[in-house]
């Protein structure tokens, strides 16, 4: 009887254990999943002002296509390094169906204008200094995408660098 | 000499470095109490009142306007519970099952109580079992001397 006791305070640690190391800490679920997508109004950089306008205010464009909301800045380096080419290759794609719209994260002008001319980046890009944006949208650290749908609702968000495959899976979902 | 002037500098430099987690003069320390129960998000175990990452610095920023604005310390928690979810809070809220994570430290030390008191009565009863009785004790000590 005793035996059973112990074996089962065993078998309950080692499976809160077990249950623990499965866990990946870095996977984080947004409070936003489901809910309006908080608006925000941001100044745009230089190169995207004579087609959208020196301002990007989100509620003007929520309810017309679904969103991919991109936040990233210069300095996070390999990641936004690594998914800026395949965000642009999307938007290229998608143009029309979907609005990307990039999200400069605490950075300097100069380096995101850098940043941007490297990868030759054609979707409108908002520049916020102080990060307020990434606070309202509960973000950890760039890069995160977030996907808001036709209605307007936050549908998906996907910390660090996304890849082609996750990028074409989620605006599949926003889409439908 | 050489000695008291290596000390005098030894302390000298000692004396110079200023004390860590200090509140730079532009922010109160009212906003770094409120931050200090908040989590860095970038960060690993460091609170946003210690990190200067930019996303804490930001925060505590927001929080000095929010105060200045006249928002309740509760406020301005749940101003960053709503974009973070609980998470961002270093002391999870008493209810639902964070009281199982409030009451754990009470439930293991009950446990190791009750542990110990079992094991304690246990010794006590296994002491009675091999004590030996006065006549016992007795017969013994005749034979010794007989012997």
């Amino acid at each position: 009887m005793r035996r059973i006791f112990y074996l089962a305070i065993v078998a309950v640690l080692g499976g809160l254990f077990w249950w623990g190391l499965q866990r990946n800490p870095g996977e984080l679920k947004s409070v936003l999943i489901g809910k309006p997508a908080p608006d925000f109004e941001l100044p745009l950089l230089a190169p995207y002002r004579q087609e959208w306008g020196d301002r990007f205010r989100l509620a003007d464009h929520l309810g017309k296509t679904p969103i991919v909301l991109n936040f990233w800045a210069s300095w996070c380096y390999p990641a936004c390094y690594e998914e800026a080419p395949v965000l642009q290759a999307a938007w290229e794609r998608y143009r029309g169906r979907v609005l990307f719209f990039g999200i400069n994260n605490q950075d300097k002008t100069s380096e995101a204008l850098k940043f941007i001319d490297r990868f030759g980046l054609t979707f409108p890009q908002g520049y916020d200094p102080r990060g307020r944006v990434g606070i309202d949208y509960g973000m950890y650290g760039v890069p995160e995408t977030f996907f808001i749908d036709r209605a307007g609702k936050v549908r998906y968000r996907h910390a660090g660098a996304i890849d082609a495959a996750t990028l074409e899976a989620k605006i599949g979902e926003v889409l439908r | 000499m050489r000695w008291a002037l290596a000390a005098a500098l030894f302390l000298a430099l000692a004396l110079a470095q200023t004390p860590t987690g200090a509140p730079p003069p532009d922010l109160s320390p009212e906003v770094f109490r409120i931050a200090s129960q908040l989590r860095c998000p970038v960060c690993q175990g460091e609170s946003a009142a210690e990190s200067n990452a930019g996303v804490s610095q930001e925060m505590r920023r927001q929080i000095a306007e929010m105060l200045r604005e006249g928002k309740s310390e509760a406020a301005i928690r749940e101003y960053f519970v709503k974009r973070y979810g609980e998470w961002i809070l270093y002391a999870p809220p008493k209810k639902g099952i964070n009281w199982l994570l409030w009451l754990a430290p009470a439930i293991g030390l009950g446990a190791i109580g009750f542990g110990l008191w079992r094991y304690l009565a246990e010794a006590r009863r296994r002491e009675a079992e091999l004590a030996l009785s006065e006549e016992e004790l007795k017969a013994l000590e005749r034979r010794l001397e007989e012997e």
